[in-house]
């Protein structure tokens, strides 16, 4: 753009070291929250008190910090559901749907084996692993059908998960609603509850699948950086054709980032819906968690592909989610303030990775080539 | 039986408007996978706008302007700073549906205005489809300027060296393509389904992706693709209708959506590839960079 | 400096003054003055890299240059891009086709056309370029889809499309790289009558004597972004030509020619391939290659050497032949396989294939050892040992870089160059194929790539190198084969290959090849 002797151009930047990126994640979380406060002032909410009562519930009630340790194991198995493959350049948008794959099949294994009763047959250690291990073989299925059709025939992997989320969404409808097998006795429109036996063990109120989820935080870490199949794996993501000039073949890699990245969605899906306590089923407002692993999204985004920064930053969003929709009834605030906070950070995070990249430089035209004196002569 | 295919219309016109605007995108090769993120957008100002001011052309206007900003904000991120197309599109999608939801909000419940007129029980925004995809195809096939489009989606490099500059081509492409699905959101809100919800589209947007692919980026087999499409997710509504009490309904509401995955992987197929794939835009996703 | 003119006194139609143009790492061209005179065919020679194409793509418009001017009938011009050239009337034939494959002959010529506007009258534009067609001889359906044409084809189609555009200078940057004989012919001929009946200029850009001899009036000798000669072309000959093109300068390194003392290690026959466009780009190559052992492939790019060098390394399917390494039946074995087998790859694309930019180098060394048991313990990577390796590279290939853990998009060219090389060369290939090995390298990353092929092959490798730089071929080869449209013209000895001949093989020439005048 021109003005004058002086233009405006936006032009790549020289490589900045590492920290910069750590910084630019960092401001484009103020900066959304920041934004926020617009959304408080179009609610005539006021806005420090607004504020406070986001942080404070989420952080510092009793309470709030528990539901804040349960969302944030939730999140951080779905930041993983999607960062695995996203390692490998691929895009695991179905995850909400591999969640409820898991969800599904969790609620399945007590139903099939007749323990939804108060005296189950197997002991209760057992149906609880056996839970585990459905649900994260469900969503590695849902994920491994993605993940080998793009493999085998290159089919669009966006297309193909966001056609399972929607099919699983109305699947798990059918399970729950209308006198669906999974329905409740008593209540309309949900699952049955667990019984007591079957709850997941807990660690000063939190599930044991917190472990799991930090577990994973640090297999992750150790597969991406230290192991070959890691590397591969990385080395597909950044650049396929090279990847395959080192002998690296795409086809396998491409199903197994999806059979894990869906195992892991899965479990969110049984930790959610089978672990944290005061649940125990599936709700009415199912739906509600499949958006929220939209966050995952976000998260593994701005991780940049990290396992283990992605555990501070799934925290930070599960409080904040929490906060928010506490502070919405609190305040009175608008439906959705959460998913405004989700539609704002990935706004000042794609902002925040063009700064990065680029920049803004104003400066004087370049001259124009010198003309050379002499003429066009003749001998 | 007749309002049944009406409504089976009303419904393909919103996949219509959207595909149309993406196959335009498509053709000029660009990739836009956020096209529901535009649509929600699109209808959630429509829908606002329309009952704010009581008026369903400044609903519509309103709609098919911020389907034009989310274009052009795409064709930002993809031409001008050649970014990956899929992250940018992801990327609208997302914002748009965290965005939506809360702004929609407050205005969940019906839209409260007359319906739109039809005639004979048709919507007018079926017919107003069909006009649409004739002066695309002509556009597109019969026009200067769609030869340019064409040539910039295949071979960016012979566009330039024609002197054509790709870069407004593609600019231009984008910001009808969002304006059209704008429009697609509006349609749904303000006239096939005029209650607002949030995430009211539920995956339509990225049926309308999946939709242009089949068509092969023709206009007119995409308008065979949307209506039948249509009729197919109609049914799948009222299944009573063709198989009375055979699953449950929700069971049907999943048909659609299922019957996308096998067309897709036959469309995959090397078999398919080699008989057809030359209709694909060669240069569709990549990032050009000039010279 | 300017130049002779031949009619005392008549100003050039086109002209470019003190151009100077420069790319990163790079001087593209260097003060250059370059005269052409209206109706003339003027042949503008070089080898590659010598700077001709980037004249031209200045004079169409393409590329702005960094200093000088451009004169067209005596009157300063700038072009800010094609249009502008196109509408004075410059129409330029690139190097490689800039046609859209999937449209049709009339639709492509027709694009871009500034007559052409709104609604296309696609019968108007049809009668007048069957007109033009009519006029040249030149028999081509309009209707075809240009992906089902020959290259030859396909190269009329452009000169069509230039001259419905209007253009009365024709620029065609190597047109005759990939024809056949006969259809050299036909395009010199038609070229010549558009010059003699229809007064159209036109500027021939080749490396190839025979054309600039049978079709030019005056011919332009570049080497290295200067202009060095300027010659009519009936007073030229192909001998003084050659050492314009190649400088007088040139020390052949005199290296002990072991003419092959090792044994054979591998064996192709009859390999064919196909290229991305599905078109069979090699046809039935066979040669042996012993250990100890430099066999220079010399041939323009575009030739088929692509293929060759990506079949050889598994990256590419043949479609007929066979591949014998060490009298093993390589030629459907996985990249991968290759690598622990012994062969070693160097491909053109260095930042595209050969290293991943974002990685460290330490990452870019494991790419050719991450399937290696030494330094993949039981799955994991060893990174001390990795970065022992890369530090032992960085050292012996004098790779300057800051520190190993550096990303591979901060070193440049040169040195990434010699990283790859380190990284190919450090797990002592048996059969190594380097392809354009020193494209885009200073002089002295050059020299020290060159030297370290040598040091491969005096300690037994095989190697097969795949060159445009006919001084490279030259001073490292063992025995040389010049590769002309997917096939070896002949596999001579050293001995027997000097620049004239390797040059006009490259080139496609026969000697007795009947001179058009």
């Amino acid at each position: 753009m021109r003005l004058g002797r002086h233009e405006l151009i936006l032009e790549p930047r020289p490589a900045l070291p590492a920290v910069y990126a750590v910084l630019g994640a960092v401001a484009a979380i103020l900066l959304a929250l920041v934004l926020a406060s617009v959304l408080f002032l179009s609610a005539d909410a006021p806005i420090f008190a607004a504020y406070r009562t986001v942080f404070s519930y989420a952080f510092f009630n009793p309470h709030g910090i528990l539901a804040t340790a349960h969302r944030s194991i939730y999140l951080l198995l779905c930041t993983y559901a999607f960062l695995v493959p996203l390692r490998a350049g691929l895009w695991n948008i179905g995850l909400p749907g591999q969640v409820y794959a898991g969800a599904l099949a969790a609620f399945a294994v007590p139903f099939a084996l007749r323990a939804t009763g108060s005296a189950p047959a197997l002991p209760a250690g057992v149906l609880v692993a056996l839970m585990v291990a459905a649900a994260a073989a469900a969503g590695a299925a849902v994920g491994g059908f993605a993940g080998a059709l793009r493999a085998r025939l290159q089919v669009n992997e966006i297309l193909v998960t966001m056609m399972l989320n929607s099919i699983l969404v109305w699947l798990v409808a059918y399970m729950i609603k209308e006198g669906g097998p999974f329905m409740g006795a008593t209540a309309e429109g949900e699952s049955f509850t667990l019984p007591q036996p079957l709850y997941a063990p807990l660690l000063r109120g939190v599930p044991f699948t917190a472990l799991l989820a930090l577990g994973a935080a640090v297999f992750l870490d150790v597969l991406f950086a230290k192991t070959a199949l890691g590397y591969r794996i990385r080395a597909l993501g950044e650049n396929p054709a090279a990847a395959r000039y080192g002998g690296i073949i795409p086809v396998a890699l491409s199903l197994f980032v999806f059979l894990l990245g869906g195992a892991f969605a899965g479990l969110a899906g049984y930790h959610y819906f089978a672990a944290v306590p005061g649940v125990y089923k599936i709700p009415g407002n199912y739906g509600y968690y499949g958006d929220l692993g939209f966050y995952g999204i976000i998260s593994a985004l701005i991780a940049r592909g990290s396992s283990l920064a992605a555990v501070p930053i799934a925290v930070l969003f599960a409080g904040l989610s929490l906060g928010a929709r506490f502070a919405q009834g609190a305040l009175r605030l608008p439906f959705g303030v959460d998913y405004a906070l989700l539609g704002l950070l990935m706004m000042t995070f794609i902002a925040s990775h063009v700064l990065y990249q680029f920049r803004l430089t104003w400066r004087r035209v370049a001259a124009e080539a010198p003309a050379v004196q002499a003429e066009i002569s003749r001998e | 039986m007749w309002e049944l295919l009406a409504r089976s219309l009303e419904a393909s016109t919103v996949f219509l408007f959207a595909a149309l605007g993406e196959l335009v995108d498509q053709r000029a090769g660009v990739l836009n996978v956020g096209l529901e993120g535009l649509m929600l957008f699109g209808g959630t100002a429509a829908f606002i706008t329309a009952q704010a001011m009581g008026s369903y052309p400044l609903g519509f206007l309103a709609g098919m302007m911020l389907g034009a900003l989310l274009g052009l904000a795409h064709g930002f991120f993809s031409i001008t700073l050649r970014g990956d197309q899929v992250v940018s599109g992801m990327g609208l999608w997302i914002l748009s549906f965290g965005l939506t939801t809360y702004l929609g909000g407050p205005y969940t419940g019906p839209l409260g205005l007359g319906r739109i007129p039809g005639f004979l029980g048709l919507s007018p925004f079926f017919p107003l489809g069909v006009v649409l995809v004739a002066l695309t195809w002509f556009l597109l096939f019969r026009t200067s300027l769609g030869l340019a489009i064409r040539s910039a989606g295949e071979n960016p490099a012979a566009a330039e060296a024609s002197g054509i500059s790709v870069v407004a081509i593609r600019y231009l492409c984008v910001i009808c393509g969002g304006t059209l699905a704008g429009l697609a959101g509006a349609t749904y809100t303000l006239s096939y389904n005029p209650v607002w919800t949030y995430n009211f589209l539920m995956g339509w947007g990225f049926v309308s992706l999946a939709l242009v692919f089949f068509s092969m980026w023709n206009p007119w087999i995409l308008l065979a693709g949307a209506s039948l499409f249509g009729v197919m997710w109609q049914l799948s509504l009222s299944p009573e209708l063709v198989l009375p009490g055979v699953l449950s309904r929700y069971v049907w509401r999943t048909v659609p959506f299922a019957i996308t995955i096998p067309i897709l992987v036959i469309i995959s197929t090397s078999w398919f590839r080699t008989r057809w794939g030359l209709a694909k835009p060669e240069a569709l996703g990549r990032p050009y960079v000039k010279g | 400096m300017t130049g002779p003119t031949d009619r005392a006194g008549t100003e050039p139609i086109l002209a470019a003054r003190g151009v100077s143009k420069r790319f990163p790492g790079v001087v593209a061209l260097d003060r250059v003055d370059f005269d052409v005179q209206a109706g003339e065919v003027h042949a503008v020679l070089g080898q590659n890299g010598a700077g001709k194409t980037t004249l031209m793509n200045i004079l169409f418009g393409l590329v702005q240059p960094d200093a000088g001017a451009l004169y067209l009938r005596g009157v300063r011009v700038h072009f800010r891009s094609p249009h502008d050239a196109i509408a004075r009337g410059i129409g330029m034939v690139h190097q490689t086709r800039r046609l859209v494959p999937a449209h049709t002959v009339l639709e492509n010529i027709v694009l871009g056309h500034p007559r052409i506007r709104g609604v296309l009258n696609l019968r108007a534009a049809r009668a007048e370029v069957e007109a033009l067609c009519r006029r040249y001889g030149f028999a081509v359906d309009l209707g075809a889809r240009v992906w089902q044409l020959s290259e030859g084809e396909r190269q009329w189609v452009e000169i069509l499309k230039a001259l419905y555009g209007g253009a009365r200078i024709l620029i065609l940057d190597e047109p005759t790289s990939v024809l056949t004989p006969p259809e050299v012919k036909t395009l010199l001929a038609g070229l010549q009558e558009l010059v003699r009946d229809q007064g159209v200029t036109v500027l021939l850009v080749t490396h190839k004597l025979p054309i600039v001899m049978a079709a030019s009036h005056r011919v332009t000798v570049f080497r290295s972004g200067k202009v060095v000669a300027r010659l009519q072309t009936e007073e030229a000959t192909e001998e003084a030509l050659v050492q314009h093109m190649i400088g007088r300068d040139v020390a052949f390194r005199t290296v002990e020619r072991s003419a092959g003392t090792g044994h054979p290690l591998l064996h192709v026959e009859h390999l064919s391939a196909f290229n991305d466009r599905g078109l069979l780009a090699l046809r039935g190559v066979s040669f042996a290659l012993r250990a100890g052992e430099v066999l220079g492939v010399a041939g323009v790019s575009g030739n088929g050497q692509e293929e060759l060098a990506q079949v050889l390394a598994g990256l590419r399917p043949a479609s007929a032949g066979r591949v014998h390494l060490d009298g093993r039946d390589v030629t459907h074995l996985s990249p991968l396989e290759r690598w622990r087998m012994g062969v070693g790859y160097i491909p053109a694309e260095r930042t595209e294939v050969a290293s991943i930019a974002a990685f460290s180098l330490v990452e870019n060394t494991a790419l050719t050892y991450h399937f290696d048991p030494v330094y993949t313990p039981r799955g994991l990577l060893d990174d001390v040992r990795l970065s022992r390796l890369t530090q032992h590279i960085l050292a012996t290939y004098n790779v300057v870089a800051p520190h190993h853990y550096v990303r591979a998009r901060h070193l440049s060219g040169g040195n990434l160059q010699k990283l790859i090389l380190g990284r190919v060369l450090s797990r002592r290939p048996r059969f190594l194929i380097a392809h354009l090995p020193t494209q885009g390298l200073d002089v002295e990353a050059t020299a020290f790539v060159r030297a370290k092929l040598l040091e491969a092959r005096a300690e037994g490798a095989a190697v097969l190198l795949i060159s445009e730089d006919l001084d490279e071929i030259l001073s490292l080869s063992d025995r040389v084969a010049p590769i002309y449209e997917g096939r070896f013209v002949a596999v001579l000895p050293r001995e027997q290959a000097d620049a004239e001949t390797v040059g006009s093989m490259m080139a496609g020439s026969r000697p007795q090849e009947t001179r058009l005048r």
